[in-house]
């Protein structure tokens, strides 16, 4: 059995003294500091990517995502229609208005 | 990076199209609803909330004053004409020239007194409330314009009075 100490007072062939000697002469070096939470940060940042994406991206994913898409524009049109409206509505008035004044009361009198 | 830029300028020049083609669209279809170029008077049943009886009574005094009105119209229209021949290409200011003047003078002065009193008239066949308001929103409309002109020269020659 290769590896195995044999137990004190036995013979050792001597491959086997040389196989021993070599495997208590590797040293195994330090671990640098925070070796494990480094380790498990990593680990945690491949399992997720989005997690490093700038704002702007996640911005952009929000904005194709349909329902926000559909929403936005709705609410964009209704905003337009609302304004519109109300604009129409006075410019009409206004027109309306000047068409009396001009009817009642012509340059020449005001 | 530049696709997250180009999808966000995309969806901001999406957005303007959406928001400036609805108020425009929206905006025609309202001013072309509301308005009727035949109906002189459309305003005035629209602003005071008049009744049709109201209306009717309305026209009548409109249609009454309207041949008054162009009538004076002409008489100024004339006084003008006269007041321009007296003034030729001369640079003196002779009595004739002043006595046309005072006499556009009080052609103007007589064609507001009776335009006045048709808007007193026409104030008085609507309901009193609607009436006071409709008074005021004329005298605004046709006297202001001298007013705010007279306020305007009035201004700035206190304040040069006031340097001396």
């Amino acid at each position: 059995m290769a590896g195995q100490i044999p137990p004190p007072g036995t013979k050792m062939k001597p491959e086997e003294k040389f196989s021993s000697l070599l495997r208590d002469s590797r040293s195994s070096p330090p671990l640098p500091p925070r070796f494990q939470e480094n380790v498990w940060r990593r680990i945690e940042n491949a399992a997720d990517p989005a997690k490093t994406e700038s704002w702007l991206d996640a911005l952009a994913v929000l904005i194709l995502r349909p329902r926000f898409a559909v929403a936005t524009a709705a609410v964009l049109m209704f905003a337009g229609v609302l304004l519109g409206t109300h604009e129409g509505s006075q410019a009409a008035r206004h027109d309306a208005q000047d068409r009396y004044v001009a009817y009642i009361a012509p340059n020449t009198l005001r | 990076m530049n696709r997250s830029l180009t999808i966000l300028f995309g969806a901001l020049a999406l957005g303007a199209v959406i928001f400036t083609g609805s108020y425009f669209a929206s905006q025609c279809a309202c001013v072309m609803r509301s308005s009727n170029p035949n109906d002189k008077l459309a305003w005035l049943q629209a602003e005071f909330h008049l009744s049709d009886a109201e209306m009717t009574r309305i026209r009548t005094l409109h249609e009454g004053y309207e041949p008054q009105c162009e009538e004076m119209c002409a008489k100024v229209a004339a006084k003008k004409l006269e007041l321009e021949a007296a003034l030729g290409n001369g640079t003196n200011l002779t009595a004739e020239v002043k006595q046309k003047l005072v006499e556009l003078g009080e052609l103007r002065a007589e064609c507001q007194a009776q335009m006045l009193q048709h808007f007193i008239n026409v104030s008085r066949a609507m309901p009193p409330e609607q009436g006071k308001h409709y008074l005021a929103e004329m005298k605004k409309l046709t006297l202001g314009v001298h007013e705010s002109m007279e306020a305007s020269m009035s201004a700035p020659a206190s304040h040069e009075h006031g340097m001396h």
